[in-house]
């Protein structure tokens, strides 16, 4: 048994290790909703690889549009994999920081309520 | 199988995401009166990890790749399918906000499949097999797999309600690729419960372990 702290830096960093792995070797090829679009469009094979420069085209009648600022988990191709690692180790603290905020200003917004009894 | 906002018509979007509202309602709910405040740090450790193993695609053949989606995992270890649920649209948000992993009109859509879907799927999954076969990792394995094929199946059903992809084609591809991908998903999934039960067996849903082997009460 670990304590809390050991448990939640531990936590951290083994996810943090994961990410930054994952710039490096994580797989580039299409997932499966991309890959079935790339089906349907005549792109690619059920069961064969997915071509060199397979593109996803979009028709974007009705449909919404939206930059963001690290798109693909990157900073730019200029920044390479510095820019990848810099995006998931922002997006990770993010995701732990997002979830330990609401999860604590709900349990604390549930407790007056319950005090003043 | 994060939906993009160029796959779905706004208005279909805007349905999905009145729907999914209703569940992170439910969820929010759920974090406030069932989720105890030592178990706060696991929540939080939880969404980062999925966060981090939701960029990590690892090759299945067939030219495609897939990752952790993680819902049954929250789902198992917190012991509730509303723990996916806040989990995985915690997560969306950062990733299609700040990431554009995932439209945001899109958004309720993903959260109902891999949060709504995933998590109920891989709870009451997870729980059946557990009465029937008493083995975590059997049980995890074939919870977590369902919990990556059958939100595939629905995400191929929304496909063809946008009109983006025909019905048979892309029941069979999801079908395929993510019955692939669910392998990846229930060995990171049983892996991940089979490690956190060994660092705090206090803070896992007491349901994960069979009751002679946890006598430490929650």
């Amino acid at each position: 048994m670990i304590d809390n702290k050991t448990f939640l830096i531990g936590g951290i960093i083994v996810a943090l290790l994961i990410g930054v792995v994952a710039v490096f070797l994580a797989s580039g090829d299409p997932d499966g909703l991309e890959s079935t679009a790339l089906i349907v469009q005549g792109e690619k094979t059920l069961t064969g690889g997915t071509p060199e420069g397979a593109e996803i085209h979009e028709d974007l009648t009705g449909k919404f549009s939206y930059e963001s600022p690290m798109p693909d988990y990157s900073l730019g191709e200029a920044m390479g994999s510095t820019g990848g690692i810099v995006a998931i180790v922002v997006g990770t603290l993010l995701a732990f920081g997002v979830v330990l905020g609401i999860a604590y200003a709900i349990k604390l917004a549930g407790k007056p309520v319950k005090q003043n009894q | 199988m994060h939906i993009p906002d160029a796959f779905i018509p706004i208005w279909q979007g805007g349905i999905y995401w009145i729907i999914a509202l209703v569940f992170v309602i439910l969820a929010l709910r759920w974090a406030k009166n069932e989720m105890s405040e030592e178990k706060l740090p696991l929540v939080a450790v939880l969404a980062a990890g999925i966060f981090a193993l939701q960029s990590f695609n690892l090759p299945v053949s067939m030219g495609t790749s897939g990752h952790l989606v993680g819902g049954a995992l929250a789902a198992i270890i917190l012991g509730s399918p509303f723990a996916a649920v806040f989990i995985l649209t915690m997560v969306l948000i950062v990733q299609g906000v700040l990431f554009g992993d995932g439209g945001l009109t899109t958004m309720g859509a993903n959260i109902i499949n891999m949060g709504v879907i995933g998590g109920f799927v891989g709870f009451y999954s997870f729980k059946g097999l557990m009465k029937m076969t008493k083995s975590m990792p059997v049980s995890g394995f074939i919870a977590a797999w369902l919990a990556c094929l059958i939100p595939a199946l629905a995400c191929a059903i929304e496909m063809f309600l946008a009109g983006t992809f025909p019905l048979k084609e892309g029941l069979l591809a999801m079908g395929i690729y993510h019955a692939a991908i669910g392998v990846i998903e229930g060995i990171v999934t049983v892996a991940a419960i089979y490690l956190i039960t060994s660092v705090r067996p206090d803070l896992v849903d007491s349901g994960v372990k069979p009751a002679a082997g946890g006598a430490k009460a929650a």
